[in-house]
């Protein structure tokens, strides 16, 4: 155990570089400077702590550098080109550690208004936009890692569609982590208005690649305010390397007639906290959640997902899938609330818990908060090696253990995959393919 | 068919005050000792040595009570109703007569008079094997039947069995709950006094349930039972607990801990009707450790209290052991049945079931808190939870917290769990068969409860329906 007293995790004065732009956002960093600096590291007992150490999250001021990103950055950039001429994509956005944002769209999504900028220029160009937006969601109030973000980061992205507006192609962002010993902030801030539509790939990748050569920090805020009728499909890949210590809280508020589908994907990282949230806050408000995680190796995952239905006659879904090899562990915890005045509510959870060996763990604790009684709200978990049975017809037909394990797991994952779109289905598959290849 | 529902009506508009004229009543108090409110070591000294007990037990409380301070109160839960506790403003020991008896004559009038009100001695002539009455800290009135005693079977409260079987207590004592376990665990090895303490010898099959009726009738009165069951090798046994209290405008804690141990192939079934007046704190540890093929059950009804937590648990240490937790939760106004089940299986090919069912009413808030947990050695175990919850009125309120902790191979956990209001599809079927909606409403609860009223004995079936009758009169609106 760290001897807490003798290490200073505290945020001095924030670096010279983050104390430019105006003086609503210099007032908000500090805000969160001071929480963070006020708010002590949460008890292993509190809720959502009890299964990973909230330790891994923080570090030593002196011991990381913000400005860590070694490899080739042009290379990356270059990435994104190839997709935007293939006609995949309206724009990709890649995002060096945090703090380094270059954009590439195509000229139709200019033409239509659509904003992607870093969120740097943003803050002045944007301005009435994102003094509202930003840190409406997530501050310094929604605990101590989401006040670290919001004091410390460094660039992030705006996404801003106009109402009306319908972005065919989605828009890529790619979040490359910095090397060992750096620490990142990655912060994305979207507003869709009204009946516009957008669909958005938010990939983490890069890092250190193991924990022995020195951990990446990567503590990401996502923001998406969807305005009445609007329509957002948002993926979450988060494949970092296994040298990253991994934070990131999603927050989505939803109005009247707003459908949002959220599909969580986690490969990565050594260990991984991931927090997704929906607020539906208007009527007929609907949202869809499909999560999957693969864990091999030593990887910690711990996911929580929140369905809060502020507003009545609102839906929600989720369909939370976990497979685990090796020695991985996977916590998951996921909370439907309905609140009082929020009736004629439909919610339903669940939460499929697949263990492909002896030794994974896996925790899962699916709650409800209903305070009225005009709901409807069902929730159910499993967990489970993959069953015999499958295994022995399969073997039966004379398909063998890897090749009928193989299958199994892609019947187990494939409802969650045909979300996505064609591309990075193949992607994501051939990810689930090396992990198996590899247990 | 119009009379049947002209006199059910009546049946339902006369309830409404009938936890007060059947339960809630008080009796003058003239007790033999009412120590001071507050709590200290001098209180902890004082009920040991009026029991006269060995040194090791009052090692053991004094021990407990620093470790009640010690402890912080739960962080978790109803933390609001649980912050307004006073643990200075309570009684933590009453005597209300100088020894236990044998024969109802005995007892004090008013005691008896109490406990006739209740039901206690007409149901013990009717089904029951043995019967435990227990008012404030002391059992008053104990009694088994000759039989079962030949054959060996130990049932005294728990002060006697201190007396009697020092031997037992010690070995087992604390054993399954230790002191450390909670604070509120802390605070009954502290002050406890009464509870059951029940052996069965190996092999015997005791086939008619044991019974104990828990009463508090002071104000501020602090009850600690603390209740010890041993089933040996290949042993039957049932046990029943009810409990009431007269209704007061200040709060009253009751916080006990049950141990119950299953040896290799035996059978325990403990069957709580937990009908506590609404200004009671029910703070109770209760948990049991099966052996090698044998069998807990525990069937826990809460109706009563303002504040429930309780989870009973079992641990299934010993291959083949078997847990089963069906637990009934009814919040009406004003409560909050924080209730759950907890089953931890350390041995392999150990199996376990917890069905939840709760009604929340008017702006009663039930919430289940479960654990299900599968050590790394427990290979081949199965879980399965399932919970329902009933909603009734705009105020009410459900929450379902499970957790699901699985860290073994081969093993196969389910949870589900259910949210909803009674369906307005089955309540217009049935006032289309001509019930009224009160009626229908009643029957549809009923029914939701089922799987747990068929698991009591029948008259506690009745009596249970009963208490449902009456905490939904009025539900319509």
């Amino acid at each position: 155990m760290t001897q807490l007293s003798s290490i200073d995790y505290s945020i001095p004065e924030v670096a010279a570089e983050l104390e430019r732009g105006p003086k609503w956002l210099r007032d908000r960093r500090k805000l969160s400077r001071d929480a963070f600096n006020r708010t002590p590291v949460p008890p292993r007992g509190l809720h959502l702590w009890r299964y990973t150490d909230p330790m891994r999250f923080l570090f030593e001021r002196g011991s990381v550098s913000d400005s860590a990103f070694d490899r080739d950055k042009d290379a990356v950039h270059q990435l994104g080109a190839r997709y935007l001429r293939d006609g995949h994509l309206s724009a990709f956005v890649s995002d060096l550690a945090g703090r380094d944002v270059q954009i590439q769209t195509t000229e139709e999504l200019t033409a239509r208004s659509v904003v992607v900028s870093p969120l740097s220029e943003a803050v002045d160009q944007h301005r009435e936009l994102v003094e509202l937006y930003l840190y409406q969601l997530i501050n310094q109030q929604t605990g101590k890692f989401e006040a670290m973000n919001g004091a410390l980061w460094n660039d992030g992205i705006f996404v801003y569609v106009p109402n009306n507006t319908v972005v065919e192609q989605p828009i890529h962002l790619l979040r490359e982590a910095g090397q060992a010993h750096s620490a990142q902030f990655p912060r994305l801030l979207v507003v869709v208005g009204k009946n516009a539509e957008l669909t958005l790939i938010d990939e983490y990748s890069g890092g250190s690649t193991s924990t022995d050569d020195g951990i990446t920090y990567s503590n990401g805020a996502v923001e998406i305010f969807g305005m009445q009728e609007s329509r957002i499909r948002y993926v979450s890949v988060q494949r970092q390397a296994p040298g990253v210590q991994s934070y990131l809280t999603h927050r989505a508020r939803i109005e009247r007639g707003a459908t949002m589908l959220t599909i969580p994907l986690a490969f990565g990282a050594a260990i991984s906290k991931q927090n997704f949230g929906v607020i539906m806050n208007g009527p007929s408000a609907d949202s869809k959640m499909y999560g999957l995680l693969f864990g091999t190796d030593h990887q910690q995952f711990d996911n929580h997902t929140l369905h809060h239905h502020a507003h009545g006659h609102t839906t929600s879904n989720i369909d939370f899938k976990v497979v685990l090899g090796d020695k991985a562990t996977s916590a998951y915890t996921g909370l439907i609330r309905i609140d009082h005045n929020a009736e004629f509510c439909e919610a339903y959870q669940e939460n499929r818990n697949l263990l492909l060996n002896p030794g994974t763990r896996a925790d899962s604790i699916p709650e409800l908060e209903i305070l009225n009684e005009e709901v409807t709200c069902t929730h159910g978990a499993t967990v489970g090696p993959i069953d015999p049975m499958q295994l022995f017809y399969l073997n039966s037909r004379g398909i063998h253990k890897p090749e009928a394990v193989r299958m199994v797991v892609s019947g187990f994952v494939a409802s969650t995959l045909k979300m996505v779109s064609d591309d990075l289905r193949e992607r994501i598959t051939q990810i689930v393919e090396q992990r198996l290849e590899a247990i | 068919m119009s009379d049947q529902i002209e006199q059910q009506k009546q049946e339902l508009a006369e309830l409404g005050n009938d936890y007060a004229t059947k339960y809630g009543f008080r009796d003058p108090v003239d007790y033999f000792h009412k120590g001071a409110r507050g709590l200290n070591h001098e209180v902890v000294e004082m009920i040991s040595r009026m029991k006269k007990e060995p040194k090791w037990m009052n090692d053991i409380r004094h021990q407990a009570l620093d470790i009640f301070y010690a402890k912080p109160m739960p962080g978790w839960g109803n933390t609001k109703l649980l912050g307004e506790i006073d643990f200075d403003n309570i009684y933590y020991f009453m005597k209300p007569i100088e020894s236990q008896q044998k024969n109802w004559d005995d007892v004090p009038e008013y005691i008896r008079k109490t406990f006739d009100r209740l039901g206690i001695p007409e149901a013990e002539r009717k089904f029951l094997g043995g019967v435990s009455a227990q008012y404030e800290s002391e059992v008053v009135y104990h009694s088994m039947r000759e039989d079962l005693k030949k054959q060996g079977v130990i049932f005294l409260d728990m002060d006697s069995g201190l007396r009697e079987h020092p031997d037992i207590v010690k070995k087992y004592f604390g054993t399954v709950i230790p002191t450390t376990d909670n604070k509120f665990a802390a605070l009954n090895t502290a002050v406890w006094s009464g509870g059951s303490f029940i052996y069965v010898p190996e092999g015997l099959n005791v086939t008619v349930p044991l019974q104990a009726y828990f009463r508090i009738n002071a104000e501020n009165m602090g009850q600690f039972e603390r209740t010890l069951i041993i089933a040996d090798k290949g042993s039957r046994v049932h046990y029943i607990e009810g409990c009431t209290a007269p209704i007061y405008s200040t709060d009253s804690l009751h916080s006990a801990v049950v141990e119950l141990i299953a040896m290799e192939g035996s059978y325990i079934r403990y069957t709580t009707i937990q009908n506590w007046s609404r200004n009671i704190y029910n703070l109770v540890t209760k948990r049991a450790t099966a052996h090698k093929n044998a069998t807990v059950e525990w069937v826990d009804g809460n109706i009563g209290s303002r504040l429930t937590m309780k989870y009973p648990c079992v641990q299934l240490v010993g291959e083949g052991a078997r847990g089963e937790i069906l637990s009934v939760a009814f919040a009406g106004v004003d409560q909050h049945q924080d209730a759950g089940a907890k089953v931890i299986h350390v041995a392999p090919n150990t199996s376990s079931r917890i069905t939840s069912k709760s009604i929340s009413k008017d702006n009663g808030r039930a919430s289940y808190r479960g654990l299900a947990k599968i050590h790394k050695q427990a290979v081949n175990s199965r879980i399965s939870v399932e919970c329902d919850a009933l909603l009734i009125g705009k105020e009410a309120r459900s929450d379902t917290y499970p957790t699901m902790e699985i860290d073994a191979d081969n093993v196969r956990v389910e949870h589900e769990a259910r949210v909803s209001k009674v369906a307005e599809e089955q309540l217009f079927y049935l006032t289309s068969r001509g019930l009224t909606e009160d009626d229908a409403r009643l029957l549809i609860v009923n029914g939701f409860m089922e799987p747990f009223t068929k698991e009591l004995p029948l008259e506690y079936a009745v009596e249970l329906n009963r208490l449902i009758q009456l905490e939904m009169e009025g539900s319509v609106g």
